[in-house]
């Protein structure tokens, strides 16, 4: 029996059983690879407030889908804001870029609209814009506010400049012909310029409406205008009326300009009117200075080239004249008159090129003898203005310098020019040679008085000869000729007898032609009277009707 | 003390099944034809094996979430421990009390003391042979209430269902949880108890001869 019992080995197998914790081991240890390789990235975020912010809670979303969650949130150092740390999932590791956009979204009702109602209720949470630049940022500054253009998004951003905040805010639209192309997205006072800016952004295709000529103004509320010619009342849409917004344009006559690049900056006009009296944006400044009486030259006062209105004066610059300290040498200085010329005046585009391409044209005119001249131009008022033109007689200069800006030479012209004139003339005729001219007059003088002597003497021996005795005897003669005459028509005369007998005679012919006009009437009557008897007629007898 | 000879000492082994005493030499169960076995196949590396598995299961039922609550579209999730301390937080210490004994300690201290049962087996004292017995009837008694938590989740996730407003889901803790539930439960059913007092047996022998 006992060889039939087998043998039995009691040594230790190990059981198939142990696949079981493998198996689980293995599922574990690819768990944890599988997360740690596929961990999104972590990054911070600065805020101002942790308002809305809970470690663990807040999520951070991507057009509302959700991306990643707050892990911490610590306060800065220097207590001037929170720091977040944010745990991204790992789709959204190729969305972190340079320029990738966090803000927190919570419930806002403002007069543009009402948003984030729904964070009412689930709380607030970190809206993420993806960017478009360079990756690899970990750290970011979150925004105030949700910006209201979308990062990347086609469009031109420009900046405005305005004297005056107006009512423009942030959100207001940007109107094209009161149609809506843009908005207002950051309002801020810029204190170095002591201006307002506005960044604003215009859609595409929008943008390509916008050129260096493009004037911007504030269409917020309602512009109402009373004058002589009536009652005016401008206003844009309700919307702009109610929270304000802004248009744009080019001004009537002013040539389009060249496209412009993201940021150019533009000045924000208070209204439409404003910009009709400067309608060009771009100039440049030069200074040119007189020694003639600046009587009649006003700011304002146009600057001409060859009677083309280039520019305006701007001022006289007679605080910084005085401000130079003129010294003991106050005499005969010359005053300063900053001028403003403007290309698109001269129907060039309205750009910045055209400003350098002006400024290099004056300068190589000058050297070609261009000058700036003092005119009157309107002598009823005395009115002056200020005129380029070429004098080809001066030498040749070059621009010079005062304080910060460039002069242009002049020469005197006008009034000053005429009595230039006249001085030049009374020297040259001082430079005559008087003195020999009357020495010499004076000479012809005393030989003329010799020839008026002997012209008197010739007179007197006219006279003596016409005084003579043979001229009086021919007199005489004369007379008793005449006492003749007299005598002779004497005889004529109505006394005498002579007289009376012609003009019995001629009474006598007047009957007798009477008489002869009878009997012209009778043989025109009656041709054969002169032959045949005048044949009488019975008078007339009266008698009774018979019956 | 003479104590009553053990039914292994006389040859005999007794049924998985149907508990029939039967000859050794027999491979079956006259009565029900199961393979008989003196004690139960390798017991010790079963109960090991499956402790360790609960044991990784373990760590994920506690680190992922067991339950998520979307409330309004926000998903809020929590887990085991997260929960706990939520509710202490909250001032419900007897709730937080009985989720952390549920959850946390039934469940770890069953696992405890079955690694220490089957190291006791192999390698312990023999001296501690009450003292296992005490411990094995706390595992025994113990492992009903270690699905309580499962249970919990399972009954708030059919419960609550209110469309957008409130929805629970189970989350990955759960699964795991559920399996270290069950693995340990395995593991308590393939430890043979008799292992521990065959040593004491023998040590008892020795003690008396």
């Amino acid at each position: 029996m006992n060889e039939m019992k087998p043998s039995v080995s009691s040594g230790r197998k190990l059981s198939g059983v142990w696949i079981i914790p493998l198996v689980a081991a293995v599922i574990g240890l690819w768990m944890v690879i599988h997360t740690a390789m596929t961990e999104g990235p972590s990054i911070t975020i600065d805020f101002k407030t942790a308002e809305g912010l809970e470690a663990g809670k807040t999520k951070v979303r991507i057009l509302s889908h959700e991306i990643g969650l707050v892990e911490d949130v610590v306060l800065k150092a220097d207590v001037s804001g929170v720091t977040a740390t944010v745990k991204l999932d790992p789709e959204a590791k190729p969305l972190l870029r340079e320029d990738t956009q966090f803000w927190v979204v919570r419930a806002r009702v403002g007069a543009g609209g009402v948003s984030g109602l729904g964070t009412l209720l689930s709380g607030a949470y970190i809206e993420m814009a993806p960017g478009a630049a360079a990756e690899g940022r970990k750290a970011y500054v979150a925004l105030e506010a949700p910006p209201l253009t979308a990062v990347g998004a086609p469009g031109l951003r420009l900046t405005l400049f305005s004297d005056r905040a107006g009512s423009v805010s942030i959100g207001n639209a940007v109107l094209f012909h009161g149609y809506r192309v843009g908005r207002v997205e950051a309002a801020t006072f810029n204190s170095d310029r002591q201006q307002v800016r506005y960044d604003i952004f215009i859609d595409a295709p929008f943008h390509e409406l916008i050129h260096s000529a493009t004037r911007f103004w504030d269409i917020s509320g309602i512009d109402f205008d009373a004058s002589a010619t009536g009652i005016q009342l401008n206003t844009g849409s309700m919307e702009t009326v109610l929270l304000g917004g802004l248009s744009f344009g080019t001004p009537p006559g002013v040539a389009a300009g060249e496209p412009v690049a993201d940021g150019t900056e533009f000045t924000l006009y208070g209204s439409y009117n404003a910009i009709l009296e400067n309608p060009y944006e771009y100039g440049t400044h030069y200074v040119v200075s007189f020694r003639q009486s600046l009587r009649g030259l006003a700011p304002g006062a146009p600057v001409e080239y060859r009677g083309i209105q280039v520019g305006r004066v701007e001022r006289i610059l007679l605080k910084e004249l005085s401000g130079m300290g003129m010294g003991a040498d106050r005499t005969d200085v010359p005053i300063p008159v900053l001028i403003y010329l403007e290309p698109g005046r001269l129907q060039i585009p309205d750009s910045e090129d055209s400003v350098s391409l002006l400024r290099t044209n004056i300068e190589q005119s000058v050297r070609d003898g261009m000058r700036a001249t003092l005119q009157t131009g309107n002598l009823l008022t005395g009115r002056q203005l200020i005129s380029f033109d070429f004098y080809p007689e001066q030498a040749a200069a070059e621009l010079g310098q005062f304080e910060q800006y460039t002069t242009v030479p002049t020469i005197d012209t006008g009034l000053a020019q005429l009595q230039t004139q006249v001085s030049e003339l009374f020297k040259k005729l001082n430079a005559l040679p008087l003195e020999e001219t009357v020495a010499g007059t004076n000479r012809a003088v005393a030989k003329l008085d010799g020839a008026l002597v002997s012209l008197t003497a010739a007179l007197d021996s006219a006279n003596a000869m016409l005084s003579s005795t043979d001229t009086t005897e021919l007199s005489g003669e004369l007379v008793a000729s005449l006492q003749k005459l007299r005598v002779v028509l004497d005889g004529f005369s109505q006394n005498a007898e002579l007289y009376k007998s012609l003009n019995a005679s001629l009474r006598s012919l007047d009957a007798t032609l009477d008489n002869t006009r009878n009997l012209t009437r009778q043989l025109s009557d009656k041709p054969n009277s002169l032959l045949l008897p005048a044949r009488t007629e019975p008078d007339p007898i009266p008698r009774a009707n018979r019956q | 003390m003479n104590q009553p000879a053990t039914a292994a000492e006389r040859g005999l082994a007794s049924c998985h099944l149907c508990m029939k005493l039967a000859s050794e030499d027999s491979h079956r169960c006259p009565r029900c034809g199961t393979r008989l076995h003196l004690r139960k196949t390798a017991s010790i590396q079963r109960t090991l094996a499956l402790l360790v598995t609960a044991a990784i299961l373990y760590a994920p039922a506690n680190i992922l979430p067991i339950m998520v609550t979307d409330q309004l579209g926000q998903p809020i999730e929590s887990t085991i421990l997260g929960g706990v301390i939520l509710l202490m937080q909250l001032g419900s210490i007897p709730i937080a009390a009985i989720i952390f004994i549920a959850s946390v300690l039934v469940p770890l201290s069953k696992l405890l003391i079955m690694f220490y049962l089957c190291w006791s087996v192999s390698y312990g004292p023999p001296v501690n042979q009450r003292q296992r017995t005490v411990l094995y009837r706390i595992t025994e008694f113990i492992g009903k209430w270690s699905m309580l938590d499962v249970f919990v989740v399972a009954i708030l996730v059919a419960l609550v269902q209110l469309g957008d407003l409130l929805v629970i889901r189970p989350g990955g803790a759960a699964l795991a949880f559920a399996g270290v539930v069950m693995v340990t439960i395995l593991a308590a059913e393939s430890f043979d108890p008799r292992l521990m007092w065959d040593k004491g047996q023998s040590n008892n022998e020795a003690e008396q001869q």
